[in-house]
């Protein structure tokens, strides 16, 4: 039904998408998943129109969709919803839904607002379509409810009712979790099944949450590094060792004892930040709700923890940058709940914020003068050109001309130049290679030699875990895990379950489905074949696609030989 | 849906006969005022569709009434056409206007659409409407005098039958509010809407924003039009002044002190710019318990602002808004009472 082959996408230097391939089967709810910045969105946004791939060509049921427009795409059957809750916040749900309605039929203006017979026929048609997927949604309560009054989770399924409206065939799910608890993320589970079945909609699915993923798809794609790293069956994907790779970073042994020791003797000090029940969010979205965790002096704690589990969000509660709702944070003994930004740092609470926050046009130099606003005096730039030597040969180029990995040591150096007591950083290792990561990574080591306490978020779990004392693992918008980071690197599986959400079963409606492809597997004519191939259950056809590629044979030759089988039969 | 348009008509019927009622014991300048509040209420409808609908600024609304009123005025002294016949011109003629503005709202928003559609009201208020160079569509300095039109074949002057302006008036304003609030809840209204809360997904669910943005402003330039079309007939003349820049602005202002969103604020804002100005420059000087005062119309523009900024603080819905709501409120807490009592008794 919908056809990807080697769509490569390119943004300035940097290969987005590397010749990435990908089918989806009629009836079909794919997965496609992978770590921060793997191609997932680029993919999905190349599907759906906002980017247009750089080579390769997208087929969706025999048209190409490669260079069309929105809203062509829209007209062929393929609707999408928004990560970030994209509704109209002040129109009821009802009407919601009524807008991609009439636009599929062709509305007249002056005709609708005069209330002329064919408009009033039409607007009785399209409320009662929506009053039907309403109710199918079990949204029938809230027709009428301003459409931002509602809470999060409606939300979602509320945008997944818009997308419904549209008539698609295919259906694009942007992180449909995102921002949801647990419950809330099983319930959108059952949703899915739902909606596949009673709209006949194939589905899309990007996500970062594993437990809906490998609940609810029929297959998955595993994106890494804009190339394709695995493809499967859900229960084949959690256990692939690449996937696994991929999420948590190499397995590494090496254990440092001196470490151990100076976290054993910190344990007992009171904490340099101590935070309990933070709850914060963006406007209806809760993000994070009871989080509790503590910093001591020295120390280096990572946070980690799947996309979307609250990680950043609980930085900037910390650091001012967004008000808590709920919950107080202590910082250096003083409460500092809910105080701005700047007061909190003069504190000694430095916060490097997810893409660094520097200035691009304000040379290296001038950043790191910068610091004396914050610190009241002039600032003496040795200490961070001994640390860094390389800012010291580039100290008059433009912060925005420099490498991902120069500009991540600038805003260390600010930071350390402003003596901080605390330093949180947010993504990090984000976007660089292996080797600047490493690089970084030890001078966080040197961060704690001089006493400067480290709060991490980070994606490459296992370089997080060697450098940090303790860990805090995120779950669905609160803390799941924590302990010493060496107990954690020791226990992988558990670290995995939080990201890969081992604990589901779904063997349940694999089943189920099974029971159908068989079904129907027997009533082929091979007369047909061509014709009926499209319309061949996903799960056959993704069988028949699997042995063919095993036996590096097309798909097709292998469909006759079967179906020549059955007929000797 | 049947019900709900009965009641509208309903509504707008009696609030005709009584608003046609009310300016009849007063003298003419009061007279005068009654016909400006209309027209002054077609510019702020027009900020109702724009910004209230479709979320668009604009700040050169009063530019789109003084296109109605020169074309108007243009065509009656010169080409001595029937009134209705120029009304329709006017209209015209803003409506063109109104969708070349809306081409660069294609592209922007927010602050720099407002120094855009600034910048146009600056342009026609210095460049077209007081400009040598555009005397045969401004008629110079002094403007057109309009002394006496033909209305469907009929001889009216304006000194003398401006009750009859005034009813003509009102009487379209209350057919374009009635169109307005149904509207809001038809198909394209609510496509309108779309548009307001979120571009970007209006655009993926199918709306078509070049279309229906240039259509809001061209709309909304046609109703601010069609009051600005009338203006000769009420006045006796066109000049530049009640077009300038400032009147656009106080459109954006009291339109928001209102309640950009409904409909009757527009009546209520055109009321409070014509006649409380009238009134203070009336009424505004003498003595209170023997101690002279002057208020003069500055004041007024004042008033304005500090009332802005109240409303923004204390009703952030507008005033008519706030009316809406309390009244909503009563009834379902009537509705409540009386349940109540039936279950009693």
């Amino acid at each position: 039904m919908l056809r990807v082959r080697d769509v490569t996408v390119r943004f300035g230097g940097i290969t987005a998408l590397d010749a990435v391939s990908l089918d989806l089967n009629r009836g079909e709810i794919l997965g496609l998943i992978g770590p921060n910045g793997a191609g997932k969105t680029t993919l999905f946004n190349s599907i759906s129109g906002v980017v247009r791939p750089e080579r390769g060509s997208i087929f969706f049921e025999g048209h190409s969709l490669t260079y069309a427009p929105p809203h062509v795409r829209a007209r062929r059957g393929v609707a999408r919803t928004f990560q970030n809750l994209q509704l109209w916040p002040s129109m009821s749900v009802e009407e919601n839904l009524m807008v991609p309605m009439d636009a599929l039929g062709g509305r007249n203006t002056f005709s609708d607002a005069l209330y002329m017979p064919f408009s009033a026929y039409a607007e009785r048609a399209s409320m009662e379509r929506a009053r039907a997927i309403l109710h199918v949604l079990d949204l029938d309560r809230y027709r009428h409810t301003p459409a931002g009054d509602l809470p999060a989770g409606i939300q979602r399924r509320v945008e997944i009712a818009r997308a419904l409206a549209m008539r698609p065939k295919l259906l694009l799910l942007d992180e449909p979790a995102a921002g949801l608890d647990a419950k809330e993320t099983s319930r959108l589970a059952e949703l899915l099944h739902t909606v596949r079945e009673r709209f006949h909609v194939s589905m899309l699915l990007v996500d970062h949450d594993m437990s809906l993923v490998m609940r609810v798809c029929d297959y998955v794609y595993v994106l890494d590094f804009g190339k394709l790293l695995a493809h499967g069956e859900p229960a084949a994907i959690r256990n692939d060792p690449k996937v696994l790779a991929a999420y948590l970073g190499e397995e590494s042994k090496k254990l440092t004892g001196e470490v151990e020791a100076a976290a054993r003797a910190r344990r007992d000090e009171r904490p340099l930040l101590e935070v309990r029940g933070l709850a914060a969010g963006y406007g209806g979205l809760e993000v994070i709700r009871d989080v509790s965790l503590d910093v001591k002096p020295g120390e280096v704690v990572a946070c980690i923890g799947a996309n979307g589990a609250g990680k950043t969000t609980t930085l900037r509660a910390i650091s001012g940058m967004i008000h808590p709702r709920r919950g107080r944070v202590t910082f250096a003994g003083k409460d500092v709940t809910g105080r701005s930004a700047e007061r909190i740092t003069r504190l000694g609470l430095v916060h490097i914020p997810e893409g660094r926050g520097l200035f691009p046009n304000i040379s290296v130099e001038d950043t790191l003068r910068l610091v004396s606003n914050t610190a009241g005096h002039d600032v003496d730039m040795k200490p961070a050109f001994e640390l860094f030597p390389r800012l010291r040969e580039r100290r008059t180029q433009l912060v925005g001309t420099l490498s991902g990995g120069e500009q991540q040591m600038v805003a260390l150096a600010r930071a350390i130049l402003s003596r901080p007591r605390l330093v949180m950083i947010d993504e990090m290792s984000q976007g660089l290679a292996p080797t600047v990561v490493r690089q970084l990574f030890d001078i966080i080591r040197v961060f704690r030699e001089q006493g400067i306490a480290v709060l991490l978020v980070e994606q490459f779990v296992e370089s997080a875990l060697d450098v940090a004392d303790r860990a805090f693992v995120f779950e669905h918008g609160t803390i799941g895990l924590s302990g010493e980071a060496s107990e954690l690197r020791a226990d992988r599986k558990l670290v995995a379950g939080s990201y890969l959400g081992t604990a589901v079963e779904d063997g349940a409606a694999i089943g189920v489905a099974n029971g159908n492809g068989n079904g129907n597997g027997h009533h082929l004519d091979p007369a047909l074949m061509e014709t009926v191939a499209v319309r061949l259950p996903a799960k056959v056809k993704r069988a028949l696609e699997q042995r063919a590629e095993a036996e590096g044979r097309p798909a097709g030759a292998l469909a006759i030989e079967l179906l020549q089988q059955v007929d000797r039969q | 849906m049947t019900s709900k348009l009965a009641f509208r008509v309903l509504a707008t019927l009696v609030a005709f006969a009584v608003l046609a009622r009310i300016p009849v014991g007063f003298d003419v300048g009061f007279k005068f005022d009654a016909a400006l509040a209309v027209i002054w209420a077609f510019g702020l409808l027009s900020l109702v569709l724009l910004t209230g609908y479709v979320g668009q600024i604009s700040l050169c609304q009063a530019t789109f009434s003084g296109v109605g009123a020169y074309t108007a005025g243009m065509l009656v002294s010169n080409a001595h056409a029937d009134y209705i016949v120029a009304v329709g011109a006017g209209v015209a003629a803003a409506f063109v206007l109104g969708v070349l503005v809306g081409l660069p709202a294609l592209r922007l928003r927010g602050i720099t659409l407002a120094i855009v559609t600034l910048g146009i009201a600056l342009v026609f208020d210095r460049y077209v409407f007081q400009d040598h160079a555009f005397e045969w569509f401004t008629g110079g300095t002094a403007g057109w005098r309009v002394n006496s039109a033909t209305v469907f074949g009929l001889q009216v002057d304006s000194s003398k039958h401006l009750m009859g302006a005034y009813l003509i008036l009102l009487a379209l304003f209350c057919v374009v509010a009635l169109l307005m609030v149904n509207l809001h809840d038809s198909g394209a209204g609510r496509r309108f809407r779309a548009i307001r809360d979120s571009e970007l997904s209006a655009a993926t669910m199918g709306v078509n924003l070049t279309r229906y943005k240039l259509l809001a402003f061209g709309l909304s330039a046609a109703i601010a039009g069609l009051g600005g079309a009338f203006y000769p007939l009420v006045a006796g003349s066109v000049s530049p002044q009640p077009f300038w820049l400032f009147t656009s602005l106080q459109f954006a202002a009291i339109a928001v002190l209102m309640g950009v969103r409904y409909v009757p604020a527009a009546a209520l804002g055109g009321v409070f710019m014509a006649v409380i100005p009238d009134v203070l420059t009336r009424y505004g000087h003498g003595t209170f318990h023997g101690h002279p005062y002057d208020i003069s119309y500055d004041w007024f523009q004042f008033a304005v602002g500090v009332l802005l900024i109240v409303q923004l603080i204390l009703l952030p819905d507008g005033v008519w808004g706030d009316i809406r709501h309390r009244a909503r409120h009563a009834i379902s807490a009537a509705r409540v009472v009386t349940a109540r009592r039936m279950k009693v008794a």
